[in-house]
């Protein structure tokens, strides 16, 4: 639930519980103010009626009654309510009397005095009225200010929200915070300035620990592979070589890995900027010939339709794009299964045979994703083309169906 | 031929200097910027491999250092930072190739040949194995002037092996230079075998002489003293 609706939310039910519970405060001490005022004036009628009695003066007026009654009805006074008939309303109505008896000599005598409840339930309801009025008006308003105060002082927060969820530590943009003249926005925004200049120092110290980290590993590797090189000329056994061999293909393993890890490393921090029209028309002409006899020695078919197509783009990463992207069709492709290449001007679409992949395809450009059957591979290379399409604002999608594993790259217009 | 070769790692130094020696090069070592600087200076070389990244300064100094001189030498960058901004800096002082870490020394024997060979103007188009005429000016191999029908990459195998001669070449090395280490080299060695045992045949059609020896599934051999 939004904040802004949830305190609005809690302001209305505050108001409003607030407003019944005057309201039928304000109306029971009304009924009791003005029940006890009516009373005390019945009092004073009756008293008076009785004063007049004793002067021998019976009168009958409306709604003033004085009659003799059993010598044994007990003396006091009795208040009640009652109903009359209003002929000229023509309904009844309710009355509130009061009913005295006293002694006047030795006969008892009872008076009655009625007085109209002055339309209690019309009082009730414009007090209703009233009250419903007072309460829709204040929370109306209270809600109203609330919105848009709460608005205003919370446009800068929500600003900033988007700014923090558009921020991105890789991205070199500064994170921008609106300014707020509320001290807990400052704050906040304090913080968050320092949180992001802090996680954007921890990324960089780590992007560039990559970088260099798998430069380092370039020289020790290069010391390795030529020593085994220098090993491999000895005279040796069978199984001495096998051993060598085992090393060779570990360290070559390893190379690779590295090397691919750079690439990515780079990527990460942009390096890539010598942006051009590319030919890849030729860029893919050329690295399929040169795979042509690694195809051919999988005995897979080749489908060429190519196009002419340029696209603007780092030429390495272009032709490190088009070589991942073959070398997984020739890896992923069974013997004599097929490969499908086609480029057009916007597309470029790369599909081969195979069996359905054994993970999940929304990982497939995961780094370190790879198929059980090819453990020996990096599991970078569609991470690496991944990047490099992220990169030039191109769009690599993949997919499987019928069989084939396709691959489309979408070059922006 | 006096190669200079720059490279701080002294394993590594001393493995160019012991296979570029085995290959008919006279070598001198320089393992920090200023021994470079001193030798570039006194002596004339006819290659350099250079290391970038070297104690006391950076190889892309010393091209610089070069060219006020007015030496002409080829230059062969070593590096271990596959960095395109370094590659296109050397090319642009002067370099005339790159290769980076880690590198097979059959590759780098063979750069330095090709360097070489683009640097002499009357320099030798052919290699002759016995009968055997490799040209690379046309890239066609002759044996005894009858020609013989090699693919592209046949013709590159065989050349490899020639520069490469009495050395065991792993099919790392050989696959790394048929088809660039783009791919993934251990899928690849199949191919390799193929490409190998066509070649042979191919040859054997010519001569009795099996050059190429098989070596415990490590690599081959070309042979020929």
């Amino acid at each position: 639930m939004k904040l802004l609706y949830k305190t609005t939310r809690d302001y209305l039910i505050a108001s409003v519980s607030i407003l019944i519970f005057t309201g039928v405060a304000l109306f029971m001490i009304l009924q009791k103010a003005i029940g006890d005022e009516m009373n005390e004036q019945l009092e004073l009628q009756a008293d008076e009626i009785f004063a007049n009695a004793r002067a021998g003066n019976f009168m009958d007026a409306p709604l003033i009654r004085i009659v003799k009654v059993a010598p044994e009805t007990p003396t006091g006074i009795v208040f009640g309510d009652s109903l009359l008939y209003d002929r000229i309303q023509n309904e009844y109505e309710e009355y509130h009397y009061i009913r005295e008896t006293q002694k006047i000599g030795q006969d008892r005598y009872q008076a009655i005095v009625m007085t109209s409840h002055i339309g209690w339930d019309q009082y009730y309801l414009t007090i209703f009225y009233i009250f419903l009025l007072t309460a829709f008006l204040l929370t109306g308003s209270g809600v109203l200010i609330n919105y848009f105060s709460n608005k205003k002082i919370w446009t800068p927060f929500f600003k900033n929200l988007k700014n923090v969820q558009n921020f991105s530590v890789s991205s070199p943009a500064e994170l921008q915070l609106y300014e707020s003249s509320i001290n807990e926005f400052k704050e906040l925004n304090y913080t968050l300035e320092d949180l992001t200049k802090r996680s954007r120092r921890e990324y960089l110290a780590l992007r560039e620990f990559t970088e260099n980290a798998s430069h380092e590993i370039q020289t020790p590797l290069s010391i390795i592979q030529s020593k085994l090189d220098r090993m491999s000329q000895l005279e040796m056994s069978e199984q001495m070589a096998g051993y060598i061999v085992q090393a060779k293909s570990g360290v070559d393993r390893l190379a690779k890995m590295n090397k691919s890890l750079l690439l990515l490393a780079k990527l990460d921090n942009n390096i890539f900027v010598d942006k051009q029209q590319v030919a890849l028309h030729e860029i893919l002409e050329f690295q399929i010939r040169n795979m042509e006899d690694l195809f051919d020695s999988k005995k897979i078919i080749l489908n060429e339709d190519i196009g002419t197509s340029s696209a603007f783009s780092d030429k390495y990463l272009a032709d490190t794009l088009i070589s991942n992207l073959l070398s997984n069709a020739l890896r992923y492709t069974p013997v004599e299964g097929e490969v499908k290449i086609t480029l057009t001007q916007q597309t470029l679409s790369i599909s081969n045979t195979g069996s359905a992949p054994d993970f999940p395809t929304e990982q497939i450009f995961q780094r370190f994703t790879k198929s059980q059957l090819h453990v020996t591979s990096t599991g970078l290379g569609l991470a690496i083309s991944k990047e490099i399409c992220l990169m030039n604002s191109w769009d690599l999608t993949y997919q499987f169906e019928y069989g084939w594993h396709s691959f489309l790259v979408k070059f922006s217009s | 031929m006096k190669l200079l070769l720059v490279e701080d790692e002294p394993l590594l130094l001393d493995e160019m200097d012991s296979y570029l020696t085995e290959q008919g090069y006279r070598c001198e070592k320089a393992s920090n910027f200023y021994e470079a600087q001193e030798k570039l200076h006194l002596y004339q070389y006819d290659i350099i491999v250079l290391d970038i990244t070297l104690p006391g300064g950076s190889g892309l100094a010393l091209l610089e250092t070069l060219k006020t001189e007015n030496k002409n030498p080829g230059v062969l960058i070593v590096s271990a930072k596959n960095s395109l901004h370094d590659k296109v800096s050397g090319l642009e002082l002067g370099a005339d190739d790159y290769i980076t870490k880690p590198f097979h020394m059959e590759e780098l024997n063979a750069r330095i040949f090709a360097l070489l060979r683009r640097r002499s103007f009357d320099g030798e188009n052919e290699i002759t194995v016995d009968d055997l005429v490799i040209n690379m000016a046309s890239k066609t191999v002759c044996f005894k002037d009858e020609p013989v029908g090699l693919t592209k990459k046949e013709y590159e195998l065989l050349l490899y092996f020639a520069i490469n001669k009495n050395r065991v070449v792993s099919r790392q090395s050989i696959a790394e230079h048929l088809w660039g280490d783009h791919y993934d080299v251990a899928d690849n060695y199949d191919t390799v075998y193929v490409h190998i045992n066509t070649l042979r045949k191919k040859l054997a059609a010519y001569t009795p002489n099996d050059y190429i020896k098989t070596v415990h599934g490590m690599g081959y051999k070309w042979k020929y003293e």
